[in-house]
């Protein structure tokens, strides 16, 4: 949109507004009322529900406002009996095949059909025909559908198409038999549930809060998704303690992910109230014993106890202080302090799939946010699989390709689907993407990482050239499978590619809703790793306190370490593989009962809050901290605030200064963090290391061909998402069951053969 | 004042009462021969509610929460379900009923709000009175108490018939 400014004339009133915007913006910004259902300003136009109609000068019929560019001199009227008659007209055709059963409808209460049929439907029906009824149905385990009560708007198949690739829903048959259906009758798509959110009418629905609770009755909380790093910004229904639904509808919540979620964030909150929440901190009398329930007071005690007698025998180093990346930053902070100032161990670390320590320690230019992604023009993307693993991050790129003409180069050694999109896609070999990053840093090793890499030595020179012809915005994301070195590098590109009008940014895709905020809260730097510290238990390690639980790939052929120890205390939410050897046991509180923050991929700082009372005898992670202090004679002066850890964090931790909680109220701009940038480095020591590493690689390694099903590592069942009865639907290959007019829950018993295997990462 | 002329003031003013009262003894009488005889309400008489039933015996009530809604002193608590079986298999007339269905006797103030909302004409006011308990606790009525299927119905109250003139019971014979 150019800033050009053109006179608009609306209801006899003149505006100057840029030009190339649409009339019904406009018409919106300014204060007048136009009722629509099929515009959605993320989506492409639809015009399809004849709402928006307005009369224009010099234009023969009524028009839609949703399709008109503002033209300059344009003379608009939105108010007139004409208009009225004409959309009360269109309102009284949606409602005539409507069932009208709002009494019975989850959608009653917060429907944009309710909300319009109010201010200009007709108090009478005049159609007496027979309505063309039919059956509600089940799309899939999580999507119920009522094809009755859709006004064929088609946000939801713009949605799915648009947003999210998958294409899964659309619109059959003609005329007046036209439906939204999918293909085959079952969806089997990524699950978002993003054609629920959009819908304006209840047609389609959360089949998991099916029929459980109407919408005003809810206390909706805006808070932070706990499950990746995207951090999206969601409105948490609960109703008398008990956390009913996760939606992220306009009216509620507005963050950077818009209306927005993925299945996780949207559906898998039923571990939140599940029956097998931790109730009572336990204490283990003896080793080998049973845990057994115990009051806060004297397990506090017990576990200050154990822990001063190990530092006593072994000194200080031999307590390890263990935190989790989906903890809040107050929580993390205080885990650090508990560590270097009250114990004072070096051994402190957190339970991340990977560390992003070396990137940030040699950070030369700006995080690239989700708006970044979005507006990009060549995205890079070098391993990671934003589609399963940062699902708000992959409908980011295919948006910025598809409606923002971006150019996306992707660097994996599987085929992933998202090569759907790409402009050109580099399919390496297995465990290579090191030397991709390398060629990249500097073309002088081209010919070797191609040789690697399994891929011609001109790919990479378009690769180069694709980034160096850019003239805007170069976001370059990577995942897991590139090393700390590299790490290094990358971290440094912009210096490489920052030129007068491009900017290079950075997009690092960790796992976990906080492992940004992990780093920052320095629980990355410790001297030891995840898995280096659970080999030194017993040598080294000899008592170590757990905020969390290691995850599966931490613990596979060092199952028995944590036996070793002389003394653990963990605090969780269930009982885990690390609580099986634990001494003491705290119940700690979700995400949906703490305040506090996470800090997302993005550099986002977002507000994390209470939305319903600790469950059972739960209590917030950093509470339980300071108090374990208190009990060792330190008193953290945290006056049992989360916002008094905050105010903390923003005066010792650089990145977060000047920053509190009023500041990062509005979910609708949000905050970044300022992470300390450095100047140019000399890497060769980094880079002559991936070098001799690459040097060593397989030349004639076999490629990875298979395109892995869509879920492989959404509907992964982990300790979070296997409360979900759904997610072990679609885990087991979402089959479709005899009858689609009962949830299939209900048909299809979920046991535990059914269960794909739980592997880390949920 | 002497004691004497207390004593004439006081036996004054109880002959004055005695005599209010000596008057009234041959007009017609006012009372209602409760719990002897049922006290007769009228049609719209607004008593404990009432949960109805269609004529399969399927709970009405679909648990659309608008009475809770409407209600002004925030007494009626519902919990909601899905039913998924066929439509004679299920409790209620639709797919979703309601599980839990209270009204707290210590709250509501019997505007028939409740009544008016409800779009399924599942809730009505019926004329159950006597709702007096033990215990403030027993206040709470759950839909064992309140289902029209399970509401024990007073014998002490006859409803008049529409035409009926109530009132004239209460008045001067
Ligand atoms: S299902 Fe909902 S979003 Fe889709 S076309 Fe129908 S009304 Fe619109
Ligand atoms: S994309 Fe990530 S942050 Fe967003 S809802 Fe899904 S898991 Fe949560
Ligand atoms: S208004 Fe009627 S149908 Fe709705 S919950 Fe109340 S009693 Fe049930
Ligand atoms: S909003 Fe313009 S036609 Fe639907």
């Amino acid at each position: 949109m150019s800033t050009e400014l053109i006179k608009v004339t609306i209801n006899g009133k003149e505006f100057q507004v840029a030009k190339g915007a649409r009339l019904i913006d406009v018409c919106r910004e300014q204060g007048f009322n136009i009722p629509s259902f099929c515009y959605y300003a993320d989506l492409a136009l639809q015009a399809s529900c004849r709402m928006c109609l307005v009369r224009i000068e010099k234009m023969p019929k009524l028009q839609t406002s949703c399709t008109i560019t503002c033209t300059d001199g344009m003379v608009v009227t939105t108010e007139s009996e004409e208009i009225e008659k004409a959309q009360r007209a269109m309102v009284e055709f949606l409602l005539a095949n409507h069932p009208l059963d709002c009494p019975i409808c989850d959608r009653g209460g917060e429907c944009e059909l309710q909300e319009m049929a109010f201010d200009w439907g007709n108090l009478e029906e005049r159609f007496t025909e027979r309505k063309n009824a039919q059956p509600e149905k089940y799309l899939s385990p999580i999507v119920a559908n009522d094809p009755q009560r859709c006004i064929l708007c088609k946000r939801c198949t713009r949605v799915c198409d648009e947003w999210m690739g998958e294409d899964a829903i659309e619109a059959g048959g003609r005329g007046a038999n036209t439906v939204i259906g999918t293909f085959g009758g079952w969806l089997n798509c990524s699950e978002c549930g993003n054609c629920i959110e959009v819908c304006p009418t209840g047609t389609l629905l959360d089949a998991t809060y099916r029929h459980q609770a109407r919408p005003w009755e809810l206390q909706q909380t805006v808070t932070t998704c706990t499950y990746c790093s995207d951090g999206c910004q969601e409105s948490v229904g609960s109703r008398a303690g008990e956390v009913m639904r996760v939606v992220a509808r306009d009216r509620y919540v507005n963050g950077h992910n818009g209306e927005f979620l993925c299945i996780k964030g949207r559906f898998a909150h039923t571990f939140i109230n599940d029956e097998t929440r931790l109730r009572t901190p336990m204490i283990r009398y003896k080793k080998g014993g049973k845990l057994i329930p115990a009051t806060w007071d004297e397990a506090v005690k017990f576990a200050t106890r154990g822990l001063d007698k190990a530092a006593e025998a072994h000194g200080a180093n031999s307590i390890a202080v263990v935190g989790s990346p989906r903890l809040t930053n107050e929580s993390l902070y205080a885990l650090k302090k508990f560590a270097t100032e009250l114990v004072g161990t070096e051994n402190y670390t957190a339970t991340d799939a990977f560390s992003l320590s070396p990137f940030f320690q040699n950070l030369g230019g700006q995080i690239a946010t989700h708006r970044d992604i979005r507006h990009a023009k060549t995205i890079v993307l070098i391993g990671g699989e934003p589609e399963e693993l940062q699902p708000f991050a992959g409908k980011q790129i295919r948006q910025a390709v598809r409606n923002g003409g971006a150019k996306l180069v992707i660097i994996n050694s599987t085929p992933i689907r998202l090569k759907e999109r790409a402009t050109q896609f580099l399919h390496i070999n297995p465990e290579t993407e090191d030397a991709a990053v390398l060629a990249i840093f500097n073309q002088a090793h081209n010919e070797l990482a191609a040789r690697k890499m399994g891929v011609q030595e001109t790919e990479l020179i378009e690769l180069r050239r694709t980034i160096t012809n850019t003239e805007g915005d170069v976001v370059i994301m990577f995942g897991g499978e590139v090393s700390a070195e590299a790490q290094s590098l990358l971290a440094q590109m912009p210096y490489l590619f920052n030129k007068e009008g491009r900017r290079a940014l950075l997009h690092p895709l960790p796992l976990y809703n906080n492992s940004v905020g992990a780093t920052d809260m320095g629980l990355m730097y410790g001297k030891l790793g995840a898995t280096e510290m659970l080999d030194a238990a017993g040598d080294s390690v000899h008592a170590m306190y757990v905020a969390g639980s290691f995850l599966p790939q931490h613990l596979t052929g060092r199952e028995d370490s944590l036996g070793k120890l002389d003394f653990l205390v963990v605090q969780e939410l269930f009982e885990t593989e690390t609580t099986r050897f634990a001494d003491v046991v705290f119940p700690a509180a979700s995400f949906a009962e703490a305040d506090g923050t996470f800090t997302n991929s993005g550099g986002l700082v977002q507000r994390v809050r209470q939305t319903i009372p600790p469950v059972n005898q739960s209590k917030q992670d950093w509470v339980i901290t300071a108090q374990l202090s208190k009990e060792l004679g330190v008193d953290f002066g945290f006056q049992m605030s989360a916002s008094a850890v905050f105010g903390e964090i923003a005066e010792r931790i650089p990145a977060y200064a000047g920053l509190r909680y009023p500041l990062l109220k509005d979910e609708t701009n949000p905050v970044q963090v300022k992470h300390a940038t450095i100047e140019q480095r000399d890497l060769s020591q980094e880079s002559e290391a991936i070098r001799a590493r690459v040097e060593k690689m397989s030349d004639t390694a076999t490629k990875i061909n298979a395109t892995p099903p869509v879920g492989h590592e959404l509907f992964k069942i982990g300790t979070l998402t296997d409360k979900l009865p759904q997610m072990h639907l679609l885990a087991s290959g979402n089959p479709k069951p005899p009858t689609l007019a009962v949830s299939p829950l209900y048909q299809i018993t979920v046991d535990a053969g059914m269960k794909r295997e739980a592997i880390g990462g949920d | 004042m002497s004691i004497i002329g207390d004593v004439i003031e006081s036996t004054k003013a109880i002959i004055k009462g005695m005599g209010v009262t000596f008057s009234y003894i041959p007009k017609g009488k006012w009372t209602v021969e409760y719990p002897d005889e049922p006290v007769t309400v009228q049609p719209r008489y607004r008593g404990q509610h009432l949960l109805h039933v269609d004529e399969y015996g399927r709970e009405k009530c679909v648990a659309c929460f608008l009475c809770a809604a409407a209600c002004p002193s925030e007494c009626i608590y519902i919990i909601a379900k899905d039913d998924p079986r066929s439509p004679m298999e299920r409790i209620g007339i639709e797919e979703r009923y309601a599980e839990v269905y209270n009204i707290d006797y210590g709250r509501c103030i019997f505007c028939g709000y409740c009544v008016e909302a409800c779009p399924k004409d599942a809730i009505t006011h019926g004329y159950n009175f006597e709702l007096s308990v033990y215990n403030r606790a027993d206040l709470l009525k759950t839909k064992d108490d309140l289902l029209i299927t399970k509401q024990v119905q007073s014998r002490n109250y006859r409803v008049a018939s529409s035409e009926e003139d109530v009132d004239s019971e209460y008045k001067e014979v």
